[in-house]
């Protein structure tokens, strides 16, 4: 059943691409724009830390939703289980 | 008409209303109400403690900030401190937000009040609101339809009065779809106006947060509060902080070069349009000179939209790989946001000699181009927001049915420009949205002509 709706998503994702292709045709080509703005902020200036006591709070929010942590409360990270 | 969110704030200011009370009410009418309509995934417990701080703050003599106590719900892709962000998924419904979205942090200084977390498609990705996680948001406007989504909870929140006002997320229509179907006002700003940190994204280059209001001095206000830039954001647009609400008393619109194509009729259901038609009458009867403009490719906007969202989307949800952290969202995830992932997948390894995303990036190209030509020609362009009425909630339509519901707003992601949605009438009770789409920045306009038509529709009903 999961492999039956895998595969009739996946047959509809690629419909809409194809039609997209025919739609395309004939349309003339233009430079690609990734973002409509071309005002990048790339080097952004250095601002102000963030004060230690909003940094201690932060971390004890964080360690409240992390997964997984080791004695000293440091974040655990596990690998993947697919990853042999 | 369009007086509600003025009324509220002179309440509040004057002391007739006080925060916490406003809250309480909010609160009451959430418990009474989401039962059946389902806007708020989540309330926020410490929304009264927040109202009495603010009051605390008022007895020791301090101003109100700009939004004095109104109840605001949030979206729930947006970060508010201990609340959850779960984008209505279970890939996230475990996930307590560290933090504030830089949005949230601008209306706690203007004294917003979080009420709550509002339901949403998943992941965004949807038109109707049924795709939620947390089950579908009903239309309190046209009860038993779909609200329209993806901001479903935001637009259908405001229509049943539950809050004063909501933060939604358009990437494709996704505020001013639901605006139009619940008969609320939504903008999507200028791409780049407001900040996306804290935002989970669904298209980096096309999402933007944006104000649901019931009229056009709460859009106008909430945007006021959020936008701006925000150091920390790599594309972002610097312009100087504008106030919006200032230039709304008045509107005035003689003189106006408003735009209206023939290509919007040709894929919109002629009920809706016969509305669409009778406020664009008005517009001229408020001294507007209503122009021709043609927008010829407007239909190939939507397949390069779904290409590009779907690549962006793709990308962005490979941090959901349940690494102990969230669900892997393919297991877990509903079959809309399966396709998307599916078809980003697809593209991104069939993507040669730029057959599929290269592609659609110069179809938006083309889309950008004729919209800033006309722009160029009118201050405004009017239109239809949703071609069709919204169908009953659970009926089964198909996957470009569903599509059909953002022909008309997603030209206006593609292209980066803004656009509002002010309510024009009905049709056999069901609301119909006249959207206002204008230049890069153009939102002084854009709610110019919203606030004027809105002062004086009496909302046509067909």
């Amino acid at each position: 059943m999961a492999e039956e709706r895998q595969k009739e998503i996946e047959r509809s994702a690629e419909e809409i691409v194809e039609s997209f292709v025919k739609a395309a045709e004939g349309l003339p080509s233009e430079r690609e724009m990734y973002y409509s703005q071309e005002a990048y902020n790339v080097v952004r200036p250095d601002g102000k830390p963030s004060s230690s006591e909003e940094r201690t709070e932060f971390r004890k929010r964080f360690i409240k939703i992390m997964p997984a942590k080791d004695e000293d409360g440091n974040l655990r990270v596990e690998v993947a289980k697919w990853v042999k | 008409m369009g007086e509600v969110t003025k009324a509220k704030l002179d309440q509040l200011r004057s002391g007739e209303l006080s925060p916490v009370e406003n809250v309480r009410r909010a609160l009451e009418r959430i418990s009474k109400l989401n039962p059946k309509i389902n806007a708020f995934i989540e309330v926020n417990n410490g929304a009264v403690a927040q109202a009495e701080a603010l009051e605390r703050k008022l007895k020791r003599g301090k101003r109100a900030g700009k939004l004095a106590g109104l109840a605001i719900g949030i979206k729930s892709n947006i970060n508010v401190n201990g609340l959850r962000a779960t984008c209505a998924s279970r890939t996230l419904e475990d996930y307590v937000a560290a933090y504030d979205a830089e949005v949230v942090k601008r209306v706690l200084v203007e004294d917003g009040i979080i009420i709550g977390v509002n339901n949403m498609d998943e992941f965004a990705c949807g038109s109707s609101g049924e795709t939620s996680a947390f089950g579908a948001t009903d239309n309190p406007a046209a009860p038993s339809r779909i609200p329209g989504g993806s901001s479903s909870g935001g637009g259908a929140a405001i229509a049943a009065a539950m809050c004063d006002l909501c933060l939604g997320t358009d990437t494709g229509g996704s505020i001013r779809n639901p605006a139009s179907h619940c008969g609320v006002v939504g903008v999507k700003p200028t791409y780049g106006l407001v900040p996306r940190q804290g935002l989970i994204d669904l298209g980096m280059s096309l999402d933007q947060i944006g104000p649901i209001a019931p009229d056009v001095y709460g859009a106008a206000l909430l945007l006021e509060v959020i936008a701006g830039k925000n150091q920390n954001e790599c594309v972002m647009l610097d312009v100087p902080k504008t106030s919006y609400i200032d230039k709304l008393d008045g509107a005035d619109i003689k003189g106006m070069k408003v735009g209206i194509s023939p290509q919007f009729s040709e894929i919109t259901d002629p009920a809706v349009m016969n509305v669409i038609d009778k406020s664009i009458e008005a517009l001229r009867d408020l001294g507007a000179e209503i122009v021709d403009i043609e927008l010829p490719h407007i239909e190939e906007a939507l397949p390069a939209y779904y290409l590009i969202v779907s690549v962006e989307f793709f990308s962005t949800t490979r941090k959901f790989d349940g690494r102990k952290y969230g669900k892997r969202i393919e297991d877990v995830c509903g079959d809309e946001v399966l396709r998307r992932i599916l078809r980003g997948r697809y593209i991104s390894q069939k993507e040669y000699r730029g057959k599929y995303y290269q592609r659609a990036l110069q179809v938006r190209t083309l889309i950008r181009r004729e919209l800033m030509a006309a722009l160029e020609k009118v201050d405004v362009i009017v239109g239809p927001t949703v071609p069709k009425l919204p169908h009953k909630l659970g009926e089964k339509i198909s996957v470009d049915a569903m599509y059909a519901y953002d022909y008309l707003t997603i030209p206006a992601n593609l292209a980066g420009i803004c656009g509002g949605v002010v309510k024009a009438g009905e049709v056999n009770g069901i609301p119909v949205g006249l959207q206002v789409q204008g230049m890069v920045l153009g939102e002084e306009q854009v709610l110019r002509v919203m606030r004027a038509f809105e002062a004086v529709s009496s909302t046509t009903t067909v």
